[in-house]
């Protein structure tokens, strides 16, 4: 089973490149799960039609009580993905990381792996691993492998390294590893040889190199992917070629 | 809100019932904790703390490391005293601090058995669920820790999910003995007067025999990994006690479960409160002693095998308050604590529970193992 997170900056494109990456897993025929780890709770709302599915923690903030069934808190979205947000407390009020790891848990008791069956498990987590809560996805039996996307520009790049130093740090603790760099492009000056610094310091490779397109906003609008819009534009293929790289590895383990 | 209990207390937390189990087995247990769990458990949840020694540390987790995720330090003041107290095993349990920071206890446990070159276990409690839980996961790990295949010996019963969170002290002799007399041989008591070399000759038993839900889950463990079947019920009163052992040789000649504290008929005019496999068997001994047919209220949790049908599952002080009232019995048999909630007009015996009203009614406690209803109920 693939086992994914990707992490990156706020704002640097993740649940794009998230919800990309499921649309194109799902084309080639995977079961595909994406669970998205931001209070914002937006990570598969281009998977949904723009539908949103109730996020975990509104559920129980709704219903004071634990949800029962998988059904309470996901949504069938494009290729048959199932889309499951951890959403986030009151904002300005509680604990998001603990509302991330509450929804493990739970996900955990209502066997979703073992009834679902997926292919593969896409975590889209927001910005830094800033405590606890935020390194849930990359421990054992969770994600195996983290994605950092990234741009050129400086900030992008800063949290990059961060991210990379905090998975480093868990060496001894069986969390996934870091596969890899997504280069989602700016545009800036120099932009590749910049990322290619950080990959190569960091010892890690850019996995997949998605240019700056008008395809992506364009579909964003209609509440798409730009997979499901137009498989055949430049930044689909991309996104296709990833998942292919993606299932052969995971068919060659 | 139906978690708050507004008369009666609550149960054992979950990092008393980890404790507890793992007392007698010469492992090291450290709650993750600022101390006060240490106190709670050592003050109404262990009555063996002044009369036999074990090594359960608390962690004194301050609110700087719970902020900053200071696990380095946890890890080394554990491999520290570990280094100390040379104990056969480790086990980490946790309070709800640690889990509104999402300690990996997993992760911090693999560190810290690479550091120490000790065994070490970790114990997914956040002190906010039952004793049961906590005692179960605890039992359930040390036994797939220690369990070793070997050869099987005639007759031979291991007993499960005996602590003295549910039973009074000297309740594993009365239970060896009762075995003994029925001509079994008993190889472990989980975990009251036990051991670590017992837990390894486990597999070699033909039968389990399950005392509280706490040894449910290791027994299903022993059930999936070496084919012992399980007996649930606990030996009181005249009859039932030599109807349980019957139940036992049937288990192990037809190697099946048999779920014999559910063989009750749920009803007539008595309700028993309390921990599922205790309660449901003392229906049994009611009815075979031929003192009328009882209802059990589960407050815990447990499989619903265990109990009769119609038998019920209520943990909410609003939902048993309600259940009683409805049903009207004529008497009610629980822990003292519960007789505030109950119909002033309704009879109520005594039948005092630690896990419950901790050291409040521990004078009154009395071995129930193989004895008359008469002389536990009063």
């Amino acid at each position: 089973m693939i086992k994914l997170a990707i992490y990156g900056k706020g704002g640097i494109g993740k649940s794009t490149c998230t919800a990309n990456l499921s649309a194109a897993l799902a084309s080639l025929g995977k079961r595909v799960i994406q669970i998205g780890c931001d209070p914002k709770a937006d990570s598969t709302i281009n998977l949904l039609h723009g539908d949103p599915v109730l996020p975990v923690m509104d559920y129980m903030r709704k219903y004071d009580e634990e949800p029962e069934k998988i059904e309470q808190i996901s949504k069938t979205g494009y290729g048959g993905i199932l889309c499951i947000e951890t959403g986030g407390p009151t904002p300005g009020l509680g604990c998001a990381g603990r509302g991330i790891i509450t929804t493990f848990s739970l996900l955990e008791e209502l066997e979703l792996f073992k009834t679902f069956k997926p292919d593969a498990v896409l975590y889209d987590v927001l910005g830094d691993v800033v405590c606890g809560g935020f390194a849930a996805p990359i421990r054992e039996g969770y994600a195996e492998q983290v994605l950092i996307v990234t741009s050129g520009e400086k900030m992008a790049l800063y949290a990059a390294n961060n991210i990379w130093s905090a998975v480093k740090n868990f060496e001894d603790r069986s969390y996934a590893k870091v596969r890899g760099v997504i280069l989602n492009r700016r545009n800036v000056i120099g932009e590749e040889e910049k990322v290619r610094a950080f990959a190569d310091k960091a010892g890690i490779e850019i996995t997949a190199d998605i240019p700056r397109s008008d395809d992506i906003t364009r579909y964003e609008d209609m509440g798409l992917t730009a997979v499901e819009g137009d498989p055949d534009c430049e930044v689909s293929k991309r996104f296709i070629a990833l998942a292919k790289t993606l299932i052969e590895e995971d068919e060659n383990k | 809100m139906k978690n708050v209990s507004k008369i009666i207390p609550c149960y054992a937390a979950d990092s008393s019932g980890v404790c507890s189990a793992l007392y007698e087995l010469g492992g090291m247990t450290v709650v993750h904790d600022a101390s006060g769990c240490n106190s709670t458990y050592s003050t109404h949840d262990e009555p063996r703390w002044t009369k036999m020694k074990s090594n359960i540390f608390i962690s004194a987790l301050t609110e700087l490391d719970a902020i900053m995720g200071n696990d380095d330090k946890f890890i080394a003041d554990v491999v520290s005293a570990a280094h100390d107290k040379q104990p056969a095993f480790i086990a980490l349990c946790g309070s709800p601090m640690p889990m509104m920071t999402g300690f990996d206890y997993d992760a911090v446990a693999l560190e810290i058995e690479a550091q120490s070159g000790i065994k070490t276990i970790p114990l997914h409690t956040n002190g906010t669920r039952s004793y049961i839980e906590g005692a179960s996961e605890a039992l359930l790990e040390v036994v797939k820790a220690y369990a070793q295949p070997c050869e099987k010996r005639d007759n031979a019963v291991n007993v499960l999910g005996l602590t003295p969170l549910d039973f009074p002290l000297g309740t594993d002799t009365a239970i060896k003995k009762w075995l003994a007399d029925n001509g079994f041989e008993c190889v472990c008591t989980l975990a009251m007067g036990d051991s670590l070399d017992n837990i390894k000759a486990m597999p070699s038993a033909k039968v389990s025999l399950v005392v509280s839900y706490s040894g449910f889950a290791a027994a299903q463990y022993l059930k999936d990994t070496y084919g012992i079947p399980i007996v649930c019920g606990v030996p009181l009163g005249c009859e039932y006690p030599c109807d349980l052992a019957g139940a036992l040789f049937w288990a192990m000649e037809h190697n099946e479960d048999y779920f014999y504290s559910a063989v009750h008929q749920s009803g007539g005019d008595t309700v028993i409160i309390g921990e599922s496999v205790f309660a449901s068997s003392l229906a049994c001994a009611l009815e075979s002693d031929r003192r009328g047919r009882a209802t059990v209220i589960s407050t815990l949790p447990t499989d619903e095998r265990i109990l009769a049908q119609g038998d019920v599952c209520l943990s909410a002080e609003e939902d048993i308050e309600k259940y009683l009232q409805d049903y009207k019995p004529a008497c009610v048999i629980a822990d003292p604590l519960y007789k505030y909630i109950v119909p002033k007009e309704t009879a109520f015996l005594n039948l005092p529970h630690f896990a419950f009203s901790g050291r409040c009614y521990e004078r009154h406690f009395t071995n129930v193992i193989d004895r008359r209803l008469q002389e536990i109920l009063r």
